[in-house]
């Protein structure tokens, strides 16, 4: 027979449960089997609910200026936020839960690069600081002009859950003009996921 | 033109390496428009919005 144990309906009437004076808390989902142990430590478990989760892809080519390092807002296409941080309107990720968070960007340029001096760049922007940043330079023995470069970045950071934000930004080093990004939803992402709380 | 190509304009000597977050130059644009996010150059002043026009 199942057994449901139950809170107070009012503040401060929630449900402790202590271990032992070593610290040892387990639960099993099956009697004599499958046990969950509870780590000794002050934290909060984790659970999908509180672990936000945002993927985005590119559904836009976007032209930037070359030489100035400009915000993506060419990551149109939402495929998961679970937690509903990500703001279209400012192209802005602001996590809701306070903890540690593995970031990873890349974008792919179109065409008509200068082979051996042209540069394309990727960037973390944590609150409008540069984070993390890769680039990659179209050096002749790797490229040709007909080719789509591109880059990606990674980096784990830690956002308060409240302020923090994150933006990705593009740059592309040249000596003149503007270049333009290329859609390819194999090369061109920004997504973030919770690794832990704080 | 471009902001980066009207301060080149102004200042011939400067080059691409100047320009990133990590040289002297950070040209930024955040949606709105490129700007001069930082200006740390040693010997070259700031463009003011005149030259830049």
């Amino acid at each position: 027979m199942a057994s449901i144990i139950s809170a107070g309906t009012s503040a401060g009437t929630a449900i402790a449960i202590s271990g032992d004076t070593t610290g040892n808390l387990a639960f099993q989902t099956q009697a004599g089997a499958n046990t969950i142990t509870v780590p000794n430590a002050t934290g909060n478990v984790m659970v999908s609910g509180n672990m936000p989760i945002f993927r985005a892809i590119a559904n836009a080519t976007q032209t930037v200026s070359i030489n100035s390092t400009t915000k993506a807002t060419c990551f149109g296409t939402v495929q998961w936020d679970t937690a509903s941080c990500w703001s279209v309107a400012n192209n802005r990720y602001t996590p809701n839960v306070a903890g540690y968070y593995q970031i990873t960007a890349a974008m792919q340029w179109g065409t008509g690069w200068a082979i051996g001096s042209d540069i394309v760049y990727i960037y973390i922007v944590k609150n409008g600081t540069y984070s993390s940043s890769s680039t990659a330079t179209m050096t002749s023995d790797k490229y040709v002009a007909t080719q789509y470069p591109s880059s990606s970045v990674g980096g784990l950071m830690y956002c308060n859950g409240t302020t923090d934000y994150i933006e990705v930004y593009l740059e592309a080093g040249g000596a003149s003009g503007t270049r333009t990004t290329y859609v390819d939803n194999r090369y061109d992402y920004f997504s973030i996921a919770m690794i832990r709380t704080a | 033109m471009t902001l980066y190509e009207k301060i080149i304009a102004i200042y011939p000597q400067l080059n691409k390496e100047d320009f990133s977050p990590k040289g002297n130059i950070d040209l930024r644009n955040d949606g709105e428009g490129d700007y001069i996010a930082k200006w740390e150059h040693p010997t070259l002043a700031r463009p003011t919005q005149e030259q830049l026009a």
